[in-house]
């Protein structure tokens, strides 16, 4: 028997090792963007590509899949092939992952500037794209496994465990969320609508960030800590359970972000049970990583890559221990919709998944150049500013959060709304803004920083090359092996014929659900109505805006809710929502009663504020939207969107779509007349036209007609 | 509300394929050593520098002859 | 005028490191600096070959991964030691898989300690190009290599690791005995998936808990309920599979094991819970019961602390070769040891074992009986002598003739007695089952009452009831008492060095009442003695003159006063004579010295007898007594006090193999003298041990060798002092660290704490049992009440146990 010869590809590693570095910079220079924006609406350079709606989803993307996207595959490359002892299964699945996922992250940053987007946080991308991202995501995944086969080293390391749950739930998670109707090449509509849409969107959400930003980079930690720090990891059979657990636990904490809505108590219980008991086995990941530093402490303090760990390691401690506390329901009505969770958020992402990258990346840069670190000096103010930016971001937020929550609950003894225009409090935050932008600052200095380090480390070294290696097969070796699993199977019938069994329900299951979801999307509230052609179309302008952004629609039942926008939400007004648009923050105020009651401004009001908001608030930090004046808006694809409506169980009769542009164009004439009595001379087709036929709808669904 | 059984039937999957996988683990002697993987990581692989492989077959033999 | 030489070692020594002589590769201090490879220093030519070797291999990143990892090959290494390997019978016990170009061997190698023992183990194919692979277990100090079968043979491969100080150990006991983890393994899978059942049962039960009455849609109810009961099905037919056969042996014996109440209290949660899913009548308690046995499975592996290098069950196999040197018609071959039979003759080197009852030909030698009798002098034997199995050559090769077979030996015929056969413990009602049987009793009486109390107003609530009151009154939490609370008292005990082999042992140890020591090897320090030298001052010509007599003596006597003596040995001896049982004599430089016993040597009786608690050798130059050397065991540190302590609690009892020449150390120790005893055989120790298990005395025996086997195994407590883990011990229930002795006392206390923990977390679920009672004869026992009631009690008695068990030991000083 021979040994095999094999050599690691070292290429794919540097490949995905400077995408991640140019992502890392992007998604930084985004964030600082959209965090301009709202101190100063002037940085919204008054051009539709550049508004916060559409900045901030190009920013969690670029953050979540470029940056730490890249930044998990360069991980896995290289730690993946020496766990396994094998080269990768294929350099052409390599190169195709490569090129697939950053050809996906050019589309996303084209489209979602474009206005191109689902609405559903995470998932904005629209059903072209997500096509895409499902086939280089197998593609992934097949390479993957393909390693594993042909691995040479028996014992699967814990984080090749890690990498493998990522591939297995995001497949499972992305597919079932972006299951929509398709309209046009560019524009979908959802398969769920309102409280189902978003149970679907929470419990993809949540699980994106667990499995996405949390497991892979678990791998990664328990391959590059125990690497750098040179010393194995605190204790391995705790890392083993560390993974069962969290596997079996995680994927059922999602309905926590949804508290208060009109999603059912049980499903928001479950999410709070389940965020609760994953505390455990979190905190059982935190501290196995700090304590494979014991006795090690006297290198942190030299050794910038440790640092960088450390810090990550205890951020992810600290975010894991805060999300299981805001999934509590009293805690819940403070921080949601408020600015705290974005703290929380970036807690995580610039702490966790930010810190152990640039670790990752010092670690790497020597290694795949065979060289030395440029500058660790460099290294060391690196992490100064980046963990000082951590603070100056994180301290405002939480602080600005805690203020909202207050403000908006605030009351006089009379019982009536301290701050009754949203305004008032918006204006109390802005220098909290300007301090989170001042942090922002710094982190996106810092990762300048390194990028002139990693540069200057890789000039004065040279690409190694694919290192020789050679290790015996695993099969001859083990062959002895080969019946066991038989064996097994045919020794225990009744296991197996039970999971057979239960693979058949599930999969039974599966089958009937899409059947029972359209039909259960008919109204339960006799007042609540389709929208009128016009108002759908208002609506997809809505969301090409990207408004959900800053305006949620979801009024909780909270008194101080209830008396400064209206009758809290019901799960019935809903069912024509595809997507739901309830939105997580509230940058402005809620707009789910916009339509009614106190909160009800004639066409014109609208008319204005779009065009320029501080000349109906002053001081509004919103942007400025005037193309909607003056762009006709393209009324083509109204009959494929009535019918696509229809196919999701909207009950718009058989036909409509012939008379579908009369309607709008009857409800139009309308607007544009009581815009004409205030002065204001427009035509029908423009857009602001829809968008104001939409805002005027909104809470109408509980009022007779 | 029935998008439940839906997200019950896919997080149910997921867990089986994790089960299926937890088996063969446990089937294929993956927990036998909690300890040793650990360590085994932290060497890195060195590539040969000199001396063909062929060359010599051991250094030992020679040791032991003497 | 007496001079005091050095205490010495002759095991492994652990003397302090100098700075500059230290071996680059082990580690150890080196003699001078004569043996180098540029400014690199070694202890020894076999370390110094390693680190040739791993250089020539471009292995050196060995020495960067942690200081001086190495171990020093053995000297005498020859590869023809591992000859016997390459005969086929022996290559069938010893392979673990042999295929049609490779073979895979598993060696233990106890050598191995660190990081860096890893790294190299795994390198063995850069170092040599027909090892395919090699894969080291730490835990278990073993390392499984695959090699080409047509390039290399199976004693290559251990020559090859034994060249790089990593002996593996090759026995009849370490031979085909690798898959040992079955049980292990299917407790994982009973556990995953019993944990894979909970989880998501509890997924399903939460909608009917957390909502208001009527606010889940009652088709979400009826798919739950169906799908719940699907996934407890393995849980029910797979996971708790052993506590019904455990019940039902419990039964066919006629007792009520705690699995009784158990059994009866799953069963019921299954079936009623299945009854209301299939009748829609309620949720059932499907969470509860997927739970519940979750967390007794948990409490199954908490209570199991494996010592993967340590094990407790070696009986004399473990101790005996493999093979050996068989001659017939002066052609000598290796075979194994089982197939030897009497009238073979057989060779015998220094140092190895005699494996079967045999005659002595030929020459006179010594044997080291130590293990097997206790007695710590090895004793001479003479041509046609008769010698035991089990005793240790030590001097020249002998030959014998084989009389019995190695297995109807005298030693080995020990575990033909019925102790060994008779499982453990079963003197010792364990407390948990004395609690179940009253428990179990009263427990059915509530159920029968209080259903016939319902049966007047109303059939089904009786039988609700009925099932209610067993389901609540599964007794969960005190099935999990014991296992926290003994499985924590392990750890704490492990951390000491005292490795317990199960939680039955530490109970068992609770209970002891008595306590039988061994001496040597147990009280003593195995193979270390003291040598004083007390009489006229000597000259150092003299001390020359006295080292270059005993040099030439094989005797083990004569090697210790060899080696204590600092001075050379460069004298030449004329008139050289070893008298047997007496002594030897020379002349050197012209003075005719005699060193031997005091009878050989004309003392006078009473004086010998007065110092007869040590060894003492007398020293006669020209005719004139000169003085006396007094080899002396050492006693371990801090054996008065615990014995002062252990005394005012339990008998205690002596028991040697060894003479009597230290009693009057061992009264002073003991404090009485009645129950010391001497000469005591194996069978002895062992029948002396049943005799005193009358009524209510429950024995620990405390030994170390062979000889103590059988009453290690006959007592309560059998535990085995070893100054090495990593070498063999007998069979026994616990293996503590000799310089940890001292702690017995601690130890002891220790387990009756734990035991005080277990009454008092009963006292707890009892409590929680009479709630939960309350709650199910009035009929209110819903699925919520049961689902917080239950894993309530497990948890808070978990806690409760782990936290106090720990407390109580670090108030004693043992964490």
């Amino acid at each position: 028997m021979e040994m095999e010869k094999f050599r690691y590809d070292n290429q794919i590693v540097r490949m995905f090792f400077w995408a991640t570095v140019v992502w890392g910079v992007t998604a930084f220079l985004v964030g600082l963007t959209i965090a301009l924006q709202l101190p100063a609406p002037v940085f919204n350079f008054g051009t539709s590509w550049l508004t916060f709606g559409r900045l901030r989803p190009l920013h969690t993307n670029a953050a979540i899949f470029a940056f730490v996207g890249n930044g998990i595959f360069m991980g896995y490359y290289y730690a993946a092939q020496r766990l396994l002892k094998a080269r990768n299964f294929s350099d052409t699945l390599s190169r195709i992952h490569f090129w697939g996922w950053n050809a996906i992250i050019v589309a996303a940053a084209i489209t979602l500037p474009a206005g191109l987007t689902t609405a559903k946080e995470y998932a904005e991308l629209e059903w072209p794209i997500d096509i895409a991202i499902a086939l280089i995501w197998v593609a992934w995944g097949v390479n993957m496994i393909g390693t594993i086969i042909k691995r040479r080293e028996k014992h699967m390391y814990v984080a090749m465990w890690f990498f493998i749950a990522t591939f297995v739930t995001i497949a499972m998670l992305h597919i079932v969320n972006s299951l929509e109707v398709p309209v046009s090449f560019w524009k979908s509509y959802s398969l769920y609508a309102g409280v189902q849409d978003a149970l679907v969107q929470w419990w993809y959400g949540h699980n994106a960030v667990a499995f996405f930003l949390t497991t892979p980079y678990l791998g990664l930690m328990y391959y590059y800590m125990p690497k750098a720090a040179q010393r194995p990891v605190y204790s391995y059979r705790l890392s083993v359970i560390h993974f069962w657990a969290l596997i079996f636990l995680y994927i059922w904490a999602g309905p926590h972000h949804l508290l208060y809505s009109s999603t059912p108590d049980w499903a928001q219980t479950l999410g709070t049970v389940f965020s609760i008991m994953l505390i455990a086995p979190s905190w059982g990941g935190m501290l196995n990583g700090l304590l494979t530093l014991r006795g090690a402490w006297d290198r942190v303090r030299q050794d910038p890559i440790l640092k960088f760990m450390v810090v990550a390691v205890s951020a992810y401690g600290m975010s894991t221990f805060e999300g299981p506390m805001m999934s509590l329901k009293n805690y819940n009505a403070i921080s949601h919709f408020t600015d705290y969770t974005i703290a929380h958020v970036h807690i995580g992402a610039l702490g966790w998944n930010g810190l152990l990258t640039f670790g990752l990346l010092y670690w790497l840069a020597p290694r795949l150049w065979n060289t030395k670190l440029y500058s660790v000096k460099l290294a060391n103010v690196h992490f100064w500013l980046a963990t000082l930016g951590i603070i100056f971001y994180v301290i405002p937020m939480y602080w600005t959060g805690i203020t909202q929550a207050l403000l908006w609950k605030q009351f006089t003894p009379e019982g009536l709304l301290v701050y009754p225009n949203f305004l008032e409090t918006v204006l109390q935050l802005i220098p909290m803004y300007w301090t989170r932008a001042f942090g922002g600052t710094l982190y996106l200095t810092g990762s300048l920083v390194m990028v002139y380090n990693l540069v200057k480390t890789v000039k004065s070294g040279s690409p190694v090359e694919d290192e020789e290696m050679e290790a015996a097969p695993l099969k001859p070796i083990e062959n002895e092996k080969t019946d066991y699993k038989h064996r097994w199977l045919e020794a225990r019938p009744v296991p197996f014929i039970l999971l057979s069994f239960i693979a058949v329900a599930i999969g039974g299951l599966v089958e009937f659900v899409p059947m029972f979801v359209v039909k259960s999307n008919i109204a339960t509230i006799s007042t609540v109505t389709p929208y009128t052609p016009l108002e759908l179309e208002g609506r997809d302008l809505y969301i090409r805006e990207g408004c959900f952004n800053c305006h949620s629609q979801m009024i909780r039942p909270f008194r101080s809710e209830t008396e400064r926008y209206g009758e809290y939400s019901k799960a019935g007004e809903y069912v024509y929502d595809h997507p739901f648009l309830w939105g997580s923050k509230r940058t402005g105020p809620d707009l789910h009663r916009e339509g009614v009651g106190k909160l009800k401004k004639p066409d014109a009001w609208h008319y204005n504020h779009m065009d320029n908001p501080r000349s109906m608030s002053p001081g509004s930090i919103m942007p400025v939207y005037p193309w909607l004046l003056t762009r006709s808006n393209d009324y083509a694809k109204l009959p494929k969107k009535i019918s696509a409506m229809r196919t999701l169980g909207v009950p718009y009769p058989d036909g409509y779509e012939d008379q579908a542009l009369g309607d709008l164009k009857k409800q139009a004439e309308g607007i544009v007349g009581n815009l004409k009595d205030s002065g204001i001379e427009t035509s029908w087709d423009k857009e602001i036209i829809a968008l104001i036929a939409y805002l005027q709808k909104l809470g109408t669904g509980i009022l007779p007609r | 509300m029935y998008v439940m059984f839906l997200l019950m039937g896919a997080s149910l999957m997921a867990s089986l394929i994790f089960l299926g996988a937890y088996i063969w683990s446990v089937r294929s002697g993956q927990f036998d050593d909690k300890y040793t993987p650990s360590v085994r990581i932290l060497f890195d692989d060195k590539k040969k520098s000199k001396k063909s492989d062929t060359e010599n077959d051991s250094g030992i033999n020679e040791e032991e002859k003497k | 005028m007496a001079i005091k030489f050095d205490q010495y070692k002759t095991g492994h020594s652990d003397i302090e490191k100098s700075e500059s002589l230290n071996c680059f590769h082990c580690g150890d201090p080196c003699p001078d600096k004569s043996i180098a490879v540029g400014d690199k220093i070694f202890c020894c030519h076999g370390c110094k070959t390693v680190y040739e070797i791993l250089n020539s291999n471009e292995l050196c990143e060995y020495y960067d991964i942690e200081n001086t990892p190495g171990v020093s090959p053995k000297k005498d290494l020859v590869s023809e030691r591992f000859a016997y390997l390459d005969d086929e019978l022996i290559q069938e016990q010893v392979l673990e898989f042999s295929g049609t170009n490779v073979n895979k061997v598993t060696f233990h190698t106890p050598a191995m300690h660190c990081a860096s023992c890893i790294w190299l183990l795994e390198k063995l194919h850069d170092m040599d190009r027909r090892i395919l692979s090699s894969t080291v277990n730490f835990p278990r100090k073993e390392v499984s290599i695959s090699y080409a079968i047509n390039e290399m043979k199976l004693s290559g491969a251990a020559a090859l690791i034994s060249s790089l100080g990593y002996e593996p150990l090759i026995n009849l006991d370490t031979v085909g005995k690798r898959e040992q983890s079955s049980a292990e393994k299917k407790l994982y899978l009973k556990i995953g998936l019993a944990g894979f059942a909970f989880g998501n049962v509890m997924i399903l039960s939460f909608p009917e808990y957390l909502s208001r009455v009527g606010d889940v849609d009652p088709v979400f109810k009826m798919v739950f309920g169906y799908l719940s009961l699907v996934l407890s099905l393995p849980v029910l037919l797979f996971s708790s599979r052993d506590y019904y056969s455990s019940a039902w042996a419990g039964i066919k014996s006629r007792t009520v094991n705690i699995d009784v109440p158990i059994t009866l209290g799953i069963g019921m949660l299954f079936l009623r819970s299945a009854w209301e899913i299939l009748s829609q009548t309620g949720a059932g308690y499907l969470d509860s019961f997927t739970g519940l046995v979750f967390f007794l499975l948990i409490g199954r592996i908490f209570q199991q602390k494996t010592y993967d290098v340590l094990s407790f069950e070696r009986d004399y196999k473990s101790f005996f070769p493999l093979s050996v040197t068989r001659k017939i018609n002066n052609v000598e071959a290796i075979v194994p040891v089982s197939k030897l039979l009497p009238g073979d003759r057989i060779v015998v080197r220094n140092q190895e074992l005699i494996p079967a009852d045999s005659v002595l030909l030929k020459t006179g030698t010594m044997i080291d009986y130590s293990f097997v009798s206790g007695e710590s002098e090895p004793v001479s034997k003479d041509a046609g002598d008769f010698i035991y199995a089990g005793g240790r050559q030590v001097g020249p090769t002998i030959e014998l003739e084989v009389i019995k077979e190695p297995s109807q030996s005298y030693l080995t015929k020990l575990w033909n007695n019925d102790v060994f056969n008779k499982p453990r413990f079963s003197r010792l009602n364990k407390t948990v089952n004395q609690v179940s049987h009253y428990f179990t009793l009263a427990v059915v009486g509530i159920a029968l009452a209080a259903s016939l109390y319902w049966l007047q107003f109303d059939t089904r609530m009786a039988i609700r009831v009925f099932t209610a009151v067993l389901i609540v009154a599964c007794p969960c939490a005190l099935a999990l008492s014991s296992p926290f609370a003994l499985g924590t008292a392990l750890r704490i005990f492990g951390r000491k060095g005292f490795y317990v082999k199960n939680t039955e042992a530490v109970e068992a140890l609770s209970k002891v009442n008595t306590i039988i020591m061994d001496k040597t090897g147990t009280l003593t320090k195995s193979q270390q003695e003291t040598i004083e030298f007390s009489g006229a001052r000597l000259s150092r010509e003299e001390q020359q003159k006295i080292k270059s007599l005993v040099k030439h003596s094989t005797h083990p006597l004569s090697r210790k006063i060899f080696q204590a003596l600092d001075t050379t040995a460069t004298l030449p001896v004329t008139d050289f004579e070893e008298l047997s049982g007496k002594g030897v004599q020379g002349i050197i430089g012209g003075d005719k010295i005699k060193i031997g016993s005091g009878s050989w040597l004309g003392m006078p009786v009473e004086e010998i007898d007065i110092e007869d608690m040590k060894t003492r050798v007398y020293l006669h130059i020209n005719g004139q007594i000169k003085g006396s050397f007094l080899i002396a065991s050492i006693y371990r540190e801090g054996l008065r006090p615990m014995l002062a302590k252990l005394f005012k609690q339990f008998r205690l009892i002596l028991l040697s193999g060894d003479t009597e020449r230290e009693k009057a150390t061992l009264v002073n120790l003991f404090g009485q003298e009645e129950d010391l005893h001497f000469r005591q055989t194996p069978e002895d120790k062992l029948n002396f041990v049943i005799s005193t298990q009358k009524g209510d005395t429950h024995v620990l025996m405390v030994g170390d060798g062979l000889n103590d086997a059988g009453a290690l195994r006959a007592s309560e407590v059998g535990i085995a002092v070893t100054d090495d883990v990593s070498a063999f011990s007998p069979a026994s229930d616990a293996i503590l660290r000799g310089e940890n002795l001292h702690l017995l006392p601690t130890f002891i206390k220790m387990s009756k704490a734990t035991m005080s923990v277990i009454s008092a977390s009963f006292i707890i679920s009892i409590l929680y049992n009479v709630v939960g009672i309350g709650f199910a004869v009035s009929g209110m026992l819903s699925p919520l009440v049961s689902a917080i009631l239950m894993p309530a009690s497990s948890i808070s008695v978990v806690a409760f146990t782990t936290f106090s068990t720990s407390m109580r030991a670090r108030m004693m000083g043992l964490s």
